[in-house]
């Protein structure tokens, strides 16, 4: 009888607790798992997150943050440079403020995040009802698209007309309120779930700013053409203005990853670190029990001529039915698991909805897989030992004198 | 044709209160279809020397020899393929796998020595059938009486066709009329040309044997053949 | 409570870009104090004479001395990022950044803190602050609902994950106490044997799950209180910061007992109690 069908056998004589067992390794290996997918969850989802909003260079005034920094100064002039470029399909200047829709009172105004964007060819939002900012070059359209967090909070939808006051600079300002039409409902990468978002053309906020001849932009994102990659889209971009800020999307979460995303993948590591050592723990005490209560029998099978190692092979073939069985069902557990874990970590203020903290790559599953070999070979070693150097006779002889 | 040779074997174990030496200079031969009964009190080396004479283990001093090979010569691999192919052991315990069947039990020796299905499967109904057990193939160890175990323990210990049988305390656990029928399918076995080797304190078992050695405080004192 | 800060120092982030050592000697010049990190980055020391500019071009670059090298407040929800810091005199901090054509460039600041007297209420001040001065914003430090909420966030995962924890446990420790309890089974069935009652068995058992259970949670918690040090030198090493990630505090100790010791207990008459259900007789019998 092969070694596999034996530790089957031998599990089946004790059903519960092989299933015990089984449940201890499943419960490990799915935080396992968890911990694995949390380890690059946030840089993958960035990661897709930048990628789908279409652009994939960044170009700033300084390394602050988009907003927080000084303007890119003569923006029309800086993106009529940048789309000469062979490397670059095409540009957008961004522009960031805040603003208040002014309600009928009592009502108190509703605050919301404001863009100002040049319609052009590429948009970063997608417009889920009514229709996109029209055009029209140097003209203000009079037009704004909002969220749907806005939209509700407004109770409006594309056609109504509401009355904005902007923020456009960090110190107090009064700036007296512009009347705009809802052009259509959009969706805005980077939204947090209650977030309300609203945007502009460039010329409809400069207006509302009261800087109608401002040509500042905070932030210009690049799409990079066809036959080109995003790094020599960036290195073309910092030929022709060395005195900008150019970063890739790759850039961009590298260095994340390196900074506030870090904490997520270091305690990943220290969890799953911790995960394995319990296992390893449990899973040895789990094999090495089930050895000792077996010590007459595997005495006996030595005696009528079982060899040391088949005797050896009988232990690994446990230790690997019991956690490759457990391990297997890990995986949907984990993933039930990734999820609930992934509920409560998106309340996160701040994050963008979009984004999450678990996310399955294959290289997780090898990685979840190998670990969990590495657990079942290691936590055989014991018991194996026990096993390979049991003295027979002594042992029989114990067995008939207890 | 001599099967065991034990010249001058003593083994000794390391004890809290000083090494204890449980065989003492003792010398044996047994030939292919011998019946060899060892009678002692308790502690006085019996089941230690049947551990020696079968490979199980190894004497601190002196020369054993298996079918002409130097055992303390040999790898714990080759005393392994010995005790699987050419020696059965019979327990006082039975030591049967609780989670096989009977069948599966007596099966199991022939697998572990490439003994091929169907051949194995064949001889498993000859055995079951020749200890009287055709009809409990099916059972496991549970289902079964002290003595159908001890029968199916045998069979086990038959499985390869060994040219020796050592058996400790076969009927140990028995009451009297099972023992009388394992005594009596144990002299079928001698009689059927396997050399058996029995350690017990039970006389009527003992008399049955053609040479019954008494042992004490490791030593064997007598032998006597019985025609 | 909101606490006054004697002198309004903001760190400065993005505004100051030049920090150059000063190349002339100086008289009496206005000191300022930079963090830790910054010194060690930029090898400064106390007594240095440093020129700071509102940007990379050098604007309005003023010559300043480091009077000293502070340690800046851990702040979790900035966890990662550099802390290269100055602090200033706000008359300092004003003339460097503020605009020279902004005649009220010296009087615009980002905050104010204020500490109020013992017993008064945060809330009421801030509300009534914030009706006396419109267009400021007034909130108690309590109500940081942006920081609080991401260590709240936080605290659910942790937990989220310390169940996860106990109940691997829990099925883990049901599998050794079946295990253990069947090594017994022969024992147990002689005890039943020779007269003693299930309930005479059972507390035995409940005595040993007590003692086994207490005797492993103690040990849990020591390995905790060793592994308290390895991971905040680990995480204060990794961010090179004062901040403290683990801490095993009093409540934490009972909060582990109370659930370590009842289901250790728990796990072991359970496991005896569905022995002793089977008569005595197929407990001895093997």
């Amino acid at each position: 009888m092969r070694a596999l069908r034996f530790a089957a056998r031998t599990l089946r004589r004790q059903p519960a607790r092989a299933l015990l067992g089984i449940l201890g390794i499943a419960a490990v290996g799915a935080l396992l798992f968890d911990m694995l997918l949390l380890s690059r969850g946030l840089v993958l989802s960035m990661e897709d997150a930048l990628n789908r909003a279409g652009f994939d260079v960044r170009v700033t005034a300084t390394a602050s943050l988009p907003g927080t920094g000084p303007r890119i100064g003569r923006a029309p002039a800086v993106l009529a440079t940048l789309t000469a470029l062979p490397e670059v399909d095409d540009a957008v200047a961004l522009r960031f403020g805040s603003g208040r829709v002014l309600m009928t009172a009592p009502s108190p105004p509703v605050g919301f995040t404001l863009f100002g964007a040049e319609p052009s060819r590429r948009r970063f939002w997608t417009v889920i009802r009514g229709r996109d900012l029209a055009a029209r070059g140097d003209a203000p359209t009079g037009e704004v698209l909002i969220n749907e967090a806005l939209a509700a909070a407004l109770g409006v939808d594309a056609g109504a007309s509401i009355a904005i006051r902007a923020s456009c600079v960090r110190a107090n300002e009064a700036l007296p309120p512009v009347h705009v039409r809802v052009a259509g409902v959009a969706r805005f990468p980077f939204d947090t779930v209650e977030q309300r978002t609203a945007a502009l053309s460039r010329r409809d906020f400069a207006v509302a700013c009261g800087e109608p001849d401002d040509e500042g932009a905070d932030l210009i994102l690049v799409a990079t053409a066809p036959a080109y990659g995003p790094d020599q889209a960036r290195d073309a971009i910092a030929r022709v203005h060395p005195d900008l800020h150019a970063v890739s999307n790759a850039q961009l979460v590298r260095q994340l990853a390196a900074t506030r995303f870090s904490y997520f993948r270091q305690i990943s590591a220290v969890l799953a670190t911790v995960t394995l050592a319990f296992g390893l723990l449990l899973i040895t005490v789990l094999l090495t029990v089930s050895v000792n209560q077996r010590l007459g029998t595997i005495a006996a099978l030595r005696a009528i001529g079982f060899s040391s190692r088949r005797m050896v092979a009988d232990v690994l073939a446990e230790s690997a039915l019991m956690v490759g069985v457990g391990g297997a069902l890990a995986l949907p557990v984990g993933l039930l698991l990734a999820a609930w874990l992934d509920r409560i970590l998106k309340r996160m203020p701040g994050l963008p909805a979009e984004l999450h903290f678990f996310v399955y790559e294959p290289r997780a599953l090898w990685l979840h897989a190998g670990l969990m070999g590495a657990t079942a070979l290691l936590a055989a070693l014991y018991p194996v030992r026990l096993v390979s150097r049991l003295p027979i006779a002594a042992t029989l002889r114990s067995e008939i004198t207890s | 044709m001599t099967l065991v040779e034990a010249c001058g074997v003593t083994r000794v174990f390391p004890m809290p209160a000083g090494p204890g030496v449980a065989v003492k200079d003792v010398s044996l031969e047994v030939g292919a279809g011998d019946h060899v009964a060892i009678c002692g009190p308790s502690g006085c080396g019996k089941s230690t020397l049947l551990h020696l004479l079968g490979c199980v283990d190894a004497p601190t001093t002196g020369a054993l020899r298996f079918e002409g090979r130097d055992v303390a010569a040999l790898g714990d691999a080759e005393r392994s393929r010995i005790r699987l192919t050419r020696i059965g052991f019979v327990f006082q315990r039975f030591f049967l796998l609780p989670m096989l069947t009977a069948a599966e039990n007596v099966e199991l020796p022939q697998a572990e020595a490439g003994v091929p299905r169907a051949e194995r499967v064949a001889r498993t109904r000859d055995l079951l059938s020749y200890v009287g057990l055709s009809a409990r193939a099916d059972h496991r160890p549970s289902q079964l009486s002290g003595g159908e175990m001890q029968r199916v323990a045998i069979a086990r210990a038959l499985a390869n066709r060994p040219g020796l049988l050592l058996a400790d305390e076969p009927t140990g656990e028995l009451d009297e009329a099972t023992g009388a029928q394992i005594a009596a399918l144990l002299d079928r076995v001698n009689d059927d040309g396997t050399a058996l080797v029995i350690v017990t304190h039970d006389q009527t078992l003992a008399r049955r044997a053609a040479r019954v050695l008494q042992m004490k405080d490791g030593r064997i004192l007598d032998g006597c053949h019985r025609s | 409570m909101v606490r006054l800060a004697a002198l309004a120092a903001v760190a400065l982030t993005a505004a100051v870009h030049a920090f150059e050592p000063a190349s002339r000697p100086a008289g009496d010049l206005p000191t300022i104090l930079i963090s830790r990190q910054l010194a060690t980055a930029r090898g400064l020391r106390a007594g240095d004479d440093v020129r700071l500019a509102r940007d990379r071009n050098g604007r309005g670059a003023r010559t300043f001395r480091i009077a000293g090298i502070y340690e800046p407040t851990p702040d979790p929800v900035r966890i990662g990022a550099a802390r290269h810091e100055a602090r200033l005199h706000l008359p300092d901090l004003l003339a460097l950044t503020g605009e020279p054509d902004d005649p009220l460039a010296d009087e615009n600041v980002d905050a104010i803190n204020i500490a109020l007297r013992p017993g008064a209420d945060a809330g009421a001040y801030s509300r009534t602050l914030g009706a006396r001065a419109p267009g400021i914003t007034v909130h108690p430090v309590a109500d940081a609902a942006g920081g609080a909420g991401v260590f709240v966030v936080l605290e659910r995962f942790h937990l989220a994950i310390a169940i996860v924890t106990i109940v691997a446990s829990t099925v883990f420790l049901l599998a050794l106490t079946v295990m253990l309890v069947d090594e017994r089974r022969e024992t147990v069935g002689v005890l039943r044997l020779i007269g003693l009652t299930s309930r005479r068995i059972l507390l035995q058992v409940f005595a040993e799950g007590i003692a086994l259970a207490g005797t492993g949670a103690l040990f849990g918690i020591l390995l905790a209180l060793a592994s308290e040090g390895l991971i905040n030198r680990y995480f204060q090493w990794r961010y090179d910061t004062a901040l403290v990630f683990v801490r095993i505090a009093p409540e934490v100790i009972w909060r582990t007992l109370l659930i370590a010791v009842p289901l250790g207990v728990a796990g072991s008459v359970l496991a005896s109690w569905t022995l002793l259900r089977r008569g005595p007789l197929a407990l001895v019998r093997r």
